[in-house]
Order: C-alpha cells, then structure tokens, then sequence
C-alpha cells in the first residue's frame, strides 16, 4: 500500500520560512514511522534531516511531532497512524527552536535538566556509608539502601529513573508552552527522583525549596499531556504532585502555589466546598486580589459572583472525619 | 426517562452558576433524572493530592460510595471533577489496598464502595445514554450556518487511563455534538490544549497565554463562538478573556458556551435561560444568528 508522508522542512541557511513536502511511501507489514523516514532519505530525498539511533525506543533522539502529537518515530506504526488520519504528517518537537527540518536545538532542555542538581548532594556520614571505607578488595558490597521504600518506589518499570530524555514530554507541556522558563516535566520528574533517593544528603531541603520558585514545580498546569504521552509510560505530573505534597508536609509554603493547595483543602476541611473567593485571596495575598480586582469587578457587573458565605455540605462531619483520621487538622 | 446522580462540582454552583442552570434546563427536556447530592463534597479540584493524596481517595471514595449506595452512576458537568472521580473510581477498583484503606474510612461514616459506579460527564452522557438521534428529534432551532470551535481541553481527555470517553490523540465527541445540533465544527490545533486554569491564581501569565492563544487560533479560523464542557476552562477563555487578550497583545472577542447551553439554545432556551447575561463576552450577536434558524 502506498501512503503519503507530509514533511516539515526548514533550512535556515537557505529557505525564508519553513515549508512542508509530501513524499509518497510504499508501506510493508510492521513498518514504523522512523522506517519510513529513512527510506525517503536513503531512496528519494537525501536532504531531509532528521536524528536517530538506536531504533528500538531507548536512545529517545527520534522524537517528533507525528500527526500533531509527539511520538518516538521508531515506536510508532505506520499503518495505526494511516488508520487514523489517513497520511503521516511529521514536524519538529515543540519548544525549542528548529536546526533543520525535524532537528531542534536541545539546549534548553539539557540546561533545565543539569538546573535541578541531577546527582546526589554531598556524602552522607553515617555507619552505613563508612562501612564502604572499610571494604576489602572482593567483599561483597551491601546496599541496605535498596531496602528502603522510597527507594523501592523509584524502581518500578514506570518509574522516573527509566526517563530515556526523549523530550516527548516537554514538546507536549502545556506549562512551557505558556511559559518558556519553566523548569518542564522531565526535569521535575529527575527532582523528585533525587528528593526521593535516601542517598542524597540535602540537609536543608535545598531540592524542594529551589523548585518551590517561580518556574519550578508550582508551574505545572496539570494538563496531564506528560502522562500521555510519555512513551516509557512515566508519569511525570504524578512526580510534582508528589513533590507538592512532600513540600507541604515539610512546611515548604512560601509560594503561592503552595498556598493555593493549602487554601483549597482549608476550605474544604471546613465547608466542604471550594471557597473561590477565599481561595482566590489565600493564593495571591493582597497583590493577587488587587491584580485580579478588573478581572473581579467585571465579573460582579455580570453577576458572576460567588457567595461571600458558603452553605455547609450536608453531613460536614463525615468530611471532618476524613481529615481527622489522616492527621491532617494540624496542616490547615 | 435515565436517571444519575448529579455531581456539578463547586464552580457550577458558585461563580459559574449558569452551567448549572443551563443543564438542568436541558435535562428537563432531554429526560434525564438528576438525583441531587447535597452530602457530597468538593473532588478537590484537582490538586488536593499535593496536599494528601489519601485524602483525594477520602472524600471522593466517599462522592463514589453515595452515588453507589442509591444504585447509580454520576453525571459530572466539569472536566476536572471528571478526571478527579475517575481517577479515584481507578484506584479504588483497581488496588485493593486503596480500596480497604478507603472502605475503613467509610465504614466509619455508615458507607462502603465497591467499584460500580460509573462517572460520566454531561458530554457523552448525551452522546452514550440519550444519542444524538434523540437531541436531533428534540431541537427547534439549528446551529446552520454556525461555525464552533470545540475546546475539549485537559481533563475529559487525558490520562486516558482514568478517562476513557473518547480518543485521546483525535477525539470526536465534541464535533459530532456540533455536527448533529446542525452547527459546523472548527478545526483547530489547540482544540485539546490547555486553557491554564489550574495556575491562573499562582503564574496568570503563563495561563492567560494558553488560554488567550486558543481563543486567537479559533478566531483566525472564523469561529462564531466557542464551546467548553468544564467551568474552570471557561473561566479562563471567558471571564479572563480581555487579561488573556493584553497579555498575548491581540484583540479577541469570541463568545464562550458551556456544553449545556449549546444544547439549551437548539432546544429553543432564550437568553436569559441560558444565563448568558453572565458571561464576559456577549453572545447577543450568535443568538441573533440562532434566532433566524427556526427547524
């Protein structure tokens, strides 16, 4: 069966602006996106650019946009994709800037990533480090670390230490999409993934105070495009949310984003209920309510105001219960 | 005549008091029952697991094991709730040591949950449980003519391992709703995008960008209006469509719907009904258009 691949093309030494070209493509049974690929360069246009290496979904370099949705080329079967949208249309991964027709410039990633600290902080003193310094040359080496549940919890099959950097997830996050410094999903998933480690000594919560900051993990739109699309099946918008979560419980709350979740569940511990007016006061203090008041102000002149003063859900108590029996009534 | 229990969530019955409205106007002439849930609590919109994640399975364990105790599945009318009640509904069927844990809870507040409820947000409920062979008979007024850009946005859609409505990667529900009120439906690259609510009070910037964007691209494609089956995404595409306008430098003014106003209008709802005087950007000029489109 023939089938028609739709191309972006860009050569910023020569081409004023980027351009598509179709090629047409004789399929065989099993056939991926990244073969196509490599028979249009080998058998009809030479010039289209594109990375590639391992073709087996583990080196992560063939990462592109496939019919708008970012795919390792070398994952993905040509026939699904014809199946569904009838023609294979490839661009670049999106932000980040274009080298040539499907290539892009990585270095933002890269830099985002070497950000977090991705190795463990200092040396940990305790006897079951020292007990390494005592090792004779063939002593088998006991790591009780791989005991420990957290670190347990990092070994899983879908778990961030299998991140192979394709980039799918930062090309698909909406966050940097509106945002072009923060931190992305990759990046906040290794940050956990060191936070987590009980080799790391960070001894003043350095990892989750830095991440706290403007374009850290606060940033995150939850728009769940990471966990999708992921193809190692990591979930890297669980991490932050873990990392919210384990900033909370260590009294981590000076950004607003923070305060936001705090308020939120404040106010359901006590109503049941979102309190939007309260929530919106708690998250961005005094400057966020007189930034938001045009936004506030026109909505009241179209009535679109909520109730100053929340009605109890029936039955608050069962709610309290909740919260009583998590030992949560202290974090409010 | 179907019946669910009716969860709106917190924004339908606060700030976006319309959608409420909207949808149990529609409901009346549809025939769908809606079994109010005055004892369930807020899903925690979709961030109470940085707080603790064992109580996002609390208290929507507890939403699931109401709906279960009265023998029926949940109609949601916000993608976040959706996502959020999905997801637990997963863990809790899924892991049985979630499931003990919760049902610990539970059996403290008189409840239990056994994983039979289905969560089903207003859009497909439409499509799966009335069909829009059922809408078409029911409509007095036809979209003709009308071109909508459909805003699924995150949470109906993604991960597609709690929510399973439709396909992730090119989803239709939203188009053939369109399709079948006799609208024509827009197509656009950021149809299933973020429109950055859930950071709007923490980096407004980066959420009004997203939310501004999609507006200007459905826009340049001439869309009349658009429409968005959750109350936060309308938030932002309406309420903070003229922060979103001077924060991306472009003049927008596109009309905003909930799901259940569109429905509303092609079921003969005046303005008023559909609460449209709420709303940011008026929707004077398409109910005009609507109003020649007798069926």
């Amino acid at each position: 069966m023939e089938f028609k691949v739709r191309a972006y093309r860009f050569n910023p030494e020569t081409d004023e602006k980027p351009y598509y070209k179709e090629y047409t493509v004789e399929d065989y049974p099993g056939m991926t996106v990244l073969n196509a690929l490599i028979k249009i360069k080998s058998e009809l246009d030479g010039t289209l650019s594109f990375r590639r290496s391992c073709r087996s979904a583990i080196c992560g370099s063939c990462a592109m946009k496939i019919n708008g949705i970012t795919k390792l080329a070398c994952k993905t079967q040509v026939s699904l994709e014809i199946d569904k949208f009838g023609i294979i249309n490839v661009e670049p991964l999106a932000n980040m800037p274009v080298i040539r027709d499907l290539i892009v410039d990585q270095e933002v990633f890269f830099d985002k990533i070497k950000a977090i600290k991705p190795y463990l902080l200092g040396q940990r003193e305790d006897d079951a480090h020292n007990r390494f310094k005592t090792l004779k040359e063939g002593e088998k080496i006991s790591q009780p670390v791989y005991d420990k549940s957290e670190f347990k919890n990092l070994t899983g099959n879908e778990d961030t230490p299998n991140c192979i950097l394709c980039e799918c997830c930062y090309s698909e996050c909406g966050g940097v999409v509106g945002n072009k410094d923060y931190l992305g999903p990759a990046a906040l998933a290794k940050l956990y993934r060191y936070a987590e480690d009980p080799r790391d000594n960070d001894k003043n919560g350095s990892r989750l105070v830095n991440g706290s900051m403007p374009n850290g993990f606060w940033d995150c739109v939850h728009c769940q495009a990471c966990e999708q699309f992921c193809p190692k099946g990591i979930s890297p918008v669980k991490s932050i949310v873990r990392l919210h979560e384990k900033s909370i419980k260590n009294s981590i709350t000076f950004s607003p984003g923070s305060k936001h979740v705090v308020s939120i569940a404040r106010s359901i511990g006590e109503t049941g209920r979102l309190d939007e007016i309260k929530v919106a006061f708690e998250s961005g203090g005094v400057t966020g309510l007189l930034n938001d008041l045009p936004v506030a102000f026109g909505a009241g002149l179209k009535g679109k105001i909520p109730p100053l003063r929340l009605k109890l859900i029936k039955d608050m108590e069962d709610i309290r219960l909740a919260y009583k029996e998590l030992d949560l009534e202290d974090k409010l | 005549m179907i019946t669910y229990a009716y969860y709106p969530g917190c924004v339908a019955q606060e700030s976006g008091k319309e959608l409420d409205n909207a949808t149990k106007f529609i409901a009346g002439r549809l025939g769908i029952n809606l079994i109010p849930m005055p004892e369930a609590s807020c899903c925690g919109g979709g961030v109470i697991d940085g707080f603790d994640k064992n109580l996002k399975l609390f208290i929507n364990g507890r939403t699931l094991a109401l709906a279960e105790k009265e023998g029926l599945d949940i109609m949601t009318i916000c993608n976040t709730c959706t996502l959020t009640l999905s997801e637990v509904n997963e863990e809790l069927i899924n892991n049985p040591e979630s499931l003990e844990k919760t049902n610990e809870y539970l059996a403290k507040i008189g409840l239990k949950y056994t994983g039979k409820v289905k969560v089903k947000h207003i859009l497909y409920a439409v499509r799966d449980d009335i069909g829009f062979d059922k809408l078409k008979e029911k409509a007095v007024k036809s979209l003709k003519g009308i071109k909508i850009a459909p805003f699924y946005g995150c949470h109906i859609l993604r991960p597609s391992s709690a929510v399973k409505f439709d396909d992730v990667e090119n989803p239709q529900g939203f188009e053939e709703l369109i399709k079948a009120l006799g609208g024509e439906p827009v197509s656009y690259a950021r149809r299933t995008k973020c429109c950055g609510f859930q950071t709007i009070l923490v980096n407004e910037s980066t959420s009004t960008s997203l939310a501004g964007n999609a507006i200007y691209e459905a826009q340049e494609k001439n869309a009349d209006a658009m429409v968005t089956p959750c109350p936060l995404c309308h938030l932002s595409l309406d309420t903070y469509q003229t922060v979103a306008a001077k924060n991306i430098n472009k003049k927008l003014s596109l009309p905003i719907l909930h799901v259940p106003q569109l429905i509303g209008i092609a079921l003969g709802a005046d303005y008023a009904e559909m609460g449209f005087s709420r709303h940011n950007v008026s929707l004077r000029g398409l109910m005009a258009k609507v109003r020649q489109n007798d069926i």
